[in-house]
């Protein structure tokens, strides 16, 4: 079960709105963190996916377990978030 | 002939949803003409991942790319257009049907509209995949934003990567353009190019054969060329490379489909392929010109061809 979601994205990027509607159409919630209005969490955003591109999605689980997906990939998004 | 009782069927399967797709569903669709597109990407293709368009019809100031693409899938969508996201694997002719692999499985349809573009080229060199998405990038809109006061280096010296170059100065402190021979993009935007030179946000390195993407620690130091036979150093954060593109063709081996020598598709005046039923629009065509207004017009062509090929081809869709 997922405990939460967190979406880093930019403004400029084609993937993220593919992510976000993924999401909504799933009828989970999320936060979105906007790179481009917070470049200081880019180095966080860096840190979690170990690449510098967006999107990148933080699925946390229940037990508090972390999967990271990066780019608009529903091969990995789609069992992240079952 | 296949087992094709179970198979989902549709009278017109649209291969991808770039702005050639969208503005053929817009028309098929507006007919109550059954279509279902295929996506393995982004809805809207390589103009939702362009920064800015300034020569689509209609828009005098100009539009954002994604802005543009997402408008076609609304319009699309407001007629009854389906998006699949998944990808083409394979195409058969089976007869008065052509049978589709996909990755949500095998489907049906009477037409079957190609229209899969291109993506990006590699240059092949070594560093390149080793820093891909760590260094090495080919979608400014995308990874732009994390080079915010870097150095950049970008490779390629036509009308994408002048553009993209241009729209990387936003976050970079500089660029240097490395172009392989000489620049190739259109007179307009090598005037909007020079403006940046001459603020020295840009610096244009003729005649640079790309060799390696060189990191340290996991992250990209710089990347080194020839130019007169000399290896050169340019010492960068990122690299974004455009250096052209490759058609989306692959999936068409085996088909029977003509390609010609680069591997786009082959079509008569009607836009249809040698396969009977199976039309091709945008830049995936052999002799397209590789611009979102003609896409959008070959998709509205290729969409009254099919309408016609399917007049001269009515029978009753059998569950
Ligand atoms: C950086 C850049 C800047 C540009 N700027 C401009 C500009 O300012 N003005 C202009 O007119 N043109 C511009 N172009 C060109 C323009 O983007 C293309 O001409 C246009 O997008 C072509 O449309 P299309 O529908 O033929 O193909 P595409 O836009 O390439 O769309 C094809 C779609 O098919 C999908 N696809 C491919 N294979 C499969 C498969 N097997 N299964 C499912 N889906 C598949 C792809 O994911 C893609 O979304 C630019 C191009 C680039 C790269």
């Amino acid at each position: 079960m997922v405990k939460n979601i967190t979406i880093f994205t930019t403004t400029t990027c084609a993937y993220c709105p593919m992510v976000k509607k993924y999401l909504g159409a799933k009828g989970l919630s999320y936060d979105e963190v906007n790179l481009d209005t917070n470049p200081e969490r880019q180095q966080e955003a860096l840190a979690i996916s170990g690449a510098l591109t967006v999107p990148v999605t933080v699925i946390t689980k229940q037990d508090d377990t972390q999967e990271v997906v990066v780019g608009y990939n529903l091969a990995k998004l789609a069992p992240a978030v079952a | 002939m296949s087992e094709t009782t179970d198979i989902p069927k549709h009278d017109v399967i649209i291969i991808g949803a770039g702005p050639a797709a969208l503005s053929a569903a817009i028309y098929t669709t507006r007919e109550d003409i059954d279509t279902l597109l295929f996506e393995r990407a982004v809805p809207g293709g390589l103009a939702a991942v362009t920064d800015w368009v300034d020569n689509y019809p209609g828009f005098p100031e100009g539009i954002a790319g994604l802005e543009l693409g997402t408008n076609l899938q609304k319009q699309a969508e407001r007629f009854g257009a389906v998006i699949e996201l998944g990808e083409v694997l394979k195409l058969h002719d089976e007869g008065k049907w052509k049978r589709l692999e996909t990755t949500s499985g095998d489907m049906l349809a009477k037409a079957v509209l190609i229209a899969t573009g291109s993506d990006y080229k590699k240059i092949g060199v070594p560093g390149e995949a080793e820093y891909y998405a760590r260094g090495v990038h080919y979608c400014a809109t995308c990874d732009g934003a994390f080079y915010r006061g870097k150095r950049l280096v970008v490779v390629g010296g036509g009308n994408s990567a002048i553009q993209e170059a241009m729209f990387l100065t936003r976050f970079a402190s500089h660029i240097d353009l490395l172009v392989r021979s000489t620049i190739k993009a259109s007179d307009v935007l090598q005037k909007d190019l020079q403006k940046f030179v001459d603020e020295g946000k840009v610096t244009v390195h003729l005649g640079v054969v790309t060799d390696e993407i060189v990191g340290e620690a996991g992250a990209v130091t710089k990347v080194v060329g020839t130019q007169d036979g000399k290896k050169i150093d340019f010492p960068t954060d990122g690299v974004f490379v455009f250096v052209g593109l490759k058609p989306n063709s692959e999936f068409l081996e085996g088909s029977g489909i003509e390609l010609d020598h680069i591997h786009l598709i082959k079509t008569d005046e009607n836009l249809q392929t040698n396969m009977p039923g199976v039309f091709v629009a945008g830049d995936i065509r052999s002799g397209a010109t590789m611009q979102i207004a003609s896409a959008a017009g070959e998709g509205a062509t290729a969409a009254l061809k099919i309408r016609e090929y399917l007049e001269g081809h009515a029978h009753p869709i059998q569950n």
